[in-house]
């Protein structure tokens, strides 16, 4: 018999969905992806992965990819050719440029896209268009960690690496639903535990960790700077505060004494209904550490005090001089795959590749020199949810989304939608269909992770690398290739480039803290920013010696109230976040079969007191409602909220929690309160 | 230490022998990754590896099985690739014909760190023998614990699981195409840790008279359960009233599929099974 071509092969890549960083080894079979495997010798998750990381395989060859141009005719999206397509995103970008200025142009870069994309494209919207309005939705996560950590320590980035954590004598869990969200890392938190690493866990919600933790602590959603504040003036009357490091390493710390002064445990109980003595002793077990670890996620950030927040975690740090040394550290964990990469190339509103500022006139001159233009804008650019303000105002005009979906990620999602319809030109490059393309002028077909060479850069600030395992589906192509495109489109130069790699080598010529990686260099364990030669192995803990601004800065934060709290009509908080089965908004893990086998349907969370006097059953359907929006849902009745606290998940676009969430911002950040606004329950029936 | 030359002049051997493709472990820019050497003069032979880390071969090779019915392939095999192979053999899930070995000693360390029962195939091309370093420790803290306290000891490793199905995934000899493991109506989906104990006595079950003991479930567990300790004494009980032993005889028949029903083989495995 003719046998067919042998055409097998194991490709290490990189785990697609967390910040984490997993490597997998994806089984190319045929020309189609059949499994996926760890990759054993991978530093972070060496042979280990969670259900998601063993499904990475598994939506890429899904029928909803996208695999031909569609353009909008007569209101239909009709199938085209990649020219006539281009041509419609050139005109459209170009004429909205020409009539109403740069500024009414804006970009969604994408924390799923690698390096040399988010590259490519805030090069693009800088250097063709002539914008800084590019963002992606790190403004959503962690936009206060890049914003608060780079005021206090120089550096917007998780401070130590995730195998330190098992050097960690006491770690702090805040805001982080460590082992949902982030599995593998939860896992080395829980592995560290049995060898002896005391846990504090602070969460709203009852998680896996809290019933490993030595203190848990439940405080009301949105009171976090009353409780960091309160740990602060507890180490302090104790005694407990590192002299030594805040007289050597730290200014600022005599302002910081007197704010947190008023923050007794007394009062700290008051506002977050933390009880005093648990706060004591939380504060105790942190304070007398060693070495002590914070880590930290949405809980912190997804607040209009998301700054303050992690200004005060920060704090915490210094105060007791965690900081710079092995199993301490302020330590973000980061969504996405590539949202610390996303962030470090620039495709921020405010920054150039490394954090290297607009506004800085050398900075701006050196980038004007590279890439051989002159008049970049000085002037910082919208944030996501400013663009969507933007445009329902008719100030944004166009866009051009890469592999985001605002249409279920974003707050208050009725509010997107008349902003998005607003717009006279959308255009939207993804892998799979939807819920934003509805809005599209121009659809363009993306090649996924599997299908494209690239780096991501994970939580840790680990620079890895993507490779091709099969090629994209139909005629789609990867981003990096079609923003090249759009580019010579629009008439511009310096976008001739043949593979990613070289666009990596661009990009280490004006990033520093890139500087000294190759694509040889990186292999596949990857290097930890910053390395800035090629003889340097890589920064697995920063600020060992020193900070980037000398000494780190105490910046004393006041408690706010959240924007929206309960009243008589919105008697509950509600407050949003993910399941480890599902990622973000569905788009892939809802077209992976073993993920969908677990969980593929929304739900809110009630506590079995609020239940009780609502008259609502487990399992019954309910209507939740905010000013904003209602949606009709699962009840699940469980312990794991409070009283007077909902969950839900944001994942399901068919009960998509941002209808109901608030766009209210953080002033410095930008970020909107995700995890805090007022809603009431009522059973459907009634 | 396996010697270099020799190695590639055996795969060189199987490929000009009628081989279609060699499989086993090749540097890929800095980690060890199976792959298949197709050709007496790949390049690929240059970048061969021994040693470092295991992947589940025997069952990439069901794979290759199954999607290249007419090939034939070779293989560097450790004795548990050997084991899995035997096993996977008298499941109809390998065809013996198809598939040859080169056999492959660990060394006396990598026994240990493995705590490995049999660290050598029955043909040894490469390497040298080193002793058996069967590992009870886990088991026999476990065992001597009363009722509740044991039950407490596993709820507690069991209770870091977060459902990556990496045990299941990993392991050799699981090939279903529908696992029990994601049936609802046995285990609630969705939830984290799985249910106690079902979800870990159901793969328990599975494993009687079918672990060949290799040890990639432990590894792959980020949860870090003694899940091969629990195997291990499914396995015992096998052999103390069968007198099988999983992946060793390739002529004995597996008693569990002479057995008759589901029935009788719960009767005999449920009397006085502790572990």
């Amino acid at each position: 018999m003719a046998d067919k071509e042998l055409d097998f092969r194991l490709v290490p890549s990189t785990c697609v969905y967390c910040g984490t960083g997993c490597g997998v080894l994806l089984q190319a079979n045929n020309g189609r992806l059949t499994g996926t495997l760890p990759l054993k010798d991978h530093p972070v998750s060496r042979g280990e992965l969670c259900i998601k990381g063993w499904a990475v395989h598994e939506f890429v060859h899904s029928p909803s990819r996208l695999t031909k141009p569609l353009v909008r005719r007569n209101g239909e999206l009709v199938e085209t050719d990649w020219d006539t397509a281009l041509r419609a995103v050139a005109d459209g970008l170009r004429r909205t440029r020409d009539e109403h200025g740069p500024d009414a142009v804006g970009f969604l870069a994408s924390a799923r896209c690698t390096n040399e994309e988010n590259y490519l494209l805030m090069k693009l919207a800088r250097a063709v268009i002539g914008t800084n309005n590019v963002d992606h939705c790190a403004r959503l996560c962690h936009s206060p960690t890049v914003a608060g950590l780079a005021r206090v320590l120089g550096s917007g980035a998780m401070t130590n690496s995730i195998e330190d954590l098992a050097e960690a004598e006491v770690i702090l869990v805040v805001g982080s639903n460590t082992t949902e969200q982030h599995p593998i890392i939860g896992e080395r938190i829980l592995s560290a535990a049995r060898k002896g690493t005391r846990l504090i866990v602070i969460d709203p919600r009852a998680i896996h960790l809290s019933r490993f933790a030595r203190i848990f602590l439940r405080p009301r959603p949105g009171t976090d700077v009353a409780y960091l504040n309160g740990l602060a003036n507890v180490i302090l009357a104790e005694g407990l505060q590192d002299e030594a490091f805040i007289a050597s390493r730290t200014e600022g710390f005599e302002e910081f004494r007197r704010a947190v002064a008023e923050y007794t445990p007394e009062r700290v109980e008051q506002i977050t209904g933390i009880p005093a003595a648990d706060l004591v002793e939380a504060a105790r077990l942190y304070g007398r550490a060693e070495r002590a670890a914070i880590v930290y996620c949405m809980g912190i950030t997804q607040h209009v005090a998301g700054t303050d927040n992690v200004l005060a975690v920060a704090n915490l740090a210094l105060l007791t001089g965690n900081l710079g040394k092995p199993g301490t550290g302020i330590n973000p964990l980061r969504g996405q795959n590539n949202v610390q990469g996303a962030c470090d190339m620039g495709a921020l509103p405010n920054v150039f590749t490394g954090y290297q500022k607009v506004d800085d006139e050398q900075a701006a001159q050196k980038f004007e020199v590279a890439w051989g233009v002159e008049g970049l804008s000085r002037k910082p650019g919208l944030t996501v949810v400013e663009m969507t303000e933007a445009a329902a105002e008719g100030r944004l005009r166009a866009m051009y989304v890469m592999g985001e979906n605002p249409m279920v990620s974003d707050p208050d999602i009725n509010h997107v939608r008349e902003a998005l319809s607003c717009l006279d030109f959308l255009a939207v490059a993804d892998i799979l269909e939807n819920e934003t393309l509805r809005y599209a002028h121009v659809v363009l077909p993306a090649a996924s992770y599997a299908e494209k060479e690239g780096t991501i850069t994970s939580t840790e600030r680990r620079v890895q690398r993507f490779r091709r395992a099969v090629e994209p589906p139909g005629e789609a192509r990867p981003d990096w290739e079609i923003v090249c495109e759009l580019a010579r489109r629009l008439g511009a130069s310096g976008f001739d480039f043949a593979s990613p790699e070289e666009v990596f080598e661009e990009i280490r010529r004006l990033t520093p803290s890139y500087a000294g990686m190759t694509y040889r260099r990186l292999g596949t364990k990857g290097l930890q920013w910053p390395c800035p030669s090629e003889e340097h192995p890589g920064t697995p803990i920063l600020h060992m010696e020193s900070f980037p601004i000398g000494k780190a800065r105490f910046t004393p934060v006041t408690y706010r109230p959240p924007a929206e709290e309960p009243d008589e009509e919105y008697p509950l908080i509600l407050t949003t976040g993910r399941i480890l089965f599902q990622y973000h908004t569905g788009t892939m893990t809802r077209r992976s079969p073993s993920l969908v086998k677990e969980a593929d349907r929304p739900f809110v969370e009630v506590s079995p007191e609020d239940a009780g006097e609502l008259g609502i059953t487990d399992g019954e359907r309910v209507t939740v409602s905010s000013r904003r929006g209602s949606l009709e849902v699962e009840a699940r009745v469980t312990d794991r909220v409070g009283k007077g606290l909902v969950f839900m998940p944001f994942h399901f676009a068919e009960a998509a929690a941002n209808l109901l969430t608030i766009a209210a911002l953080d002033p410095v950040a930008k970020i909107p309160e995700l995890k805090a606004c007022a809603v009431k329950i009522q059973g459907v029936r009634s | 230490m396996v010697d270099a030359e020799e190695l590639k002049a055996l795969i060189r051997k199987k490929l000009e022998e009628g081989a279609d493709a060699f499989l086993c472990l090749v540097d890929e820019e800095g980690s060890l990754v199976p792959a298949l050497v197709t050709g007496a003069d790949s390049p690929d032979l240059e970048r061969i590896r021994v040693g470092g880390v295991r992947y589940p071969l025997a069952k990439i090779l069901v794979e290759l099985l199954r999607e290249y019915p007419g090939r034939r392939f070779a293989v560097l095999a450790r004795g548990c690739d050997e084991r899995a192979l035997v096993e996977l053999a008298k499941l109809e899930q390998v065809d013996p014909d198809r598939v040859e070995l080169v056999g492959l000693a660990c060394t006396e360390e990598e026994a240990r760190a493995c705590g490995c029962p049999k660290p050598y195939p029955t043909r040894v091309d490469l390497g040298e023998r080193a002793e058996p370093a069967p590992e009870r420790e886990v088991i026999e803290e476990a065992e001597f614990l009363p009722d509740p306290e044991r039950l407490r000891f596993w709820e507690e490793h069991f209770s870091r699981c977060i459902k990556c199905y990496g045990c299941r995934n990993v392991c050799p000899m699981c090939f279903c195409e529908d696992c029990a493991l994601e049936n609802p109506q046995l285990v609630e989906p969705g939830v984290v840790p799985p249910e106690f104990p079902s979800f870990h006595l159901i793969r328990a079950l599975d494993m009687a008279g079918r672990c060949v003991d290799c040890g990639l479930c432990d590894e792959a567990c980020p949860a870090d359960i003694p899940l091969r300790s629990i195997y291990r004494r499914m396995q015992e009980v096998m052999e103390e009233r069968f007198g099988y032993r999983p992946g060793e005889d390739p002529e004995r028949r597996n008693p569990l599929s002479e057995l008759g029903t589901e029935a009788e083989i719960k009767k005999i495995m449920g009397s006085g099974l502790e572990i």
